[in-house]
């Protein structure tokens, strides 16, 4: 029986990645709405409880390692520029709130 | 010549990360792909499967990921494990301190999921 060659190999893995990491997406979207929602809350937290800023700082740093897997490379960006800024003892609450919206929309591109 | 088929355990709390690295290890590579939740956990899973190489996340609840590493080289049965840490961490600082653990290679959060495989195998020299 005639094998495949190997690049036709390799293409059909990564035909089968892309299926499968596709289905994962859609698997995991309450998960990332889960995550934008506790930024979106941290942002709009007037005073910023130091627990809402510690969890919304695990959350942007939980995106900022995954979103680039799916193909979302500017997310993970956006991810670690509000990791950064949460890392601050007062965070600058309104560039957090950019931030998030951008993220928001970014993931969400017809809401 | 065809390379045998691999088998890697990953250790990782989030369960995103966990299934498109399986998926990505198994897919396209072909290896067999054993996961774990914490750290405790790994090296339970490490001692009982003898898996060829561990890739695991640095930050961890519970028992972080340089800490199991500490704790997987003073265990007989599974010191001689490759370990590769995954991390988000992208500053040199943190990167410096991970290598300088001793594990074999550090990489990097998020990584490409058609090329993970060949980065493991290049940090392991395994013949692909």
């Amino acid at each position: 029986m005639p094998t495949l060659p190997e690049s036709a190999v390799a293409a059909d893995a990564s035909a089968k990645t892309r299926t499968l990491l596709a289905d994962l997406w859609r698997r995991n979207r309450p998960v990332i709405e889960a995550r934008l929602a506790t930024l979106v809350l941290a942002a709009a937290a007037d005073p910023l409880p130091s627990e809402l800023q510690a969890e919304a700082l695990d959350v942007a740093h939980k995106l900022s390692g995954s979103l680039g897997m799916f193909g979302f490379e500017a997310g993970t960006a956006l991810a670690r520029q509000i990791e950064e800024l949460l890392e601050a003892a007062d965070p600058d609450r309104a560039r957090l709130a950019g931030l998030a919206k951008q993220l928001r929309a970014m993931l969400h591109p017809c809401s | 010549m065809l390379s045998r088929v691999r088998s890697v355990l990953i250790i990782d709390d989030e369960d995103d990360i966990r299934e498109v690295a399986a998926l990505s290890l198994e897919a396209v590579a072909g290896w067999t792909v054993f996961t774990a939740s914490s750290g405790k956990e790994g090296i339970l899973s490490a001692s009982e499967l003898q898996p060829d190489a561990i890739v695991m996340d640095v930050m961890m609840p519970g028992m972080d990921g340089p800490t199991t590493f500490k704790n997987m080289q003073q265990t007989p049965a599974i010191a001689h494990i490759p370990v590769i840490l995954l991390t988000a961490k992208v500053q040199g600082v943190d990167q410096r301190r991970f290598a300088d653990l001793g594990v074999a290679a550090v990489l990097f959060k998020p990584f490409d999921p058609l090329l993970l495989s060949h980065q493991i195998a290049a940090a392991l020299g395994w013949p692909e």
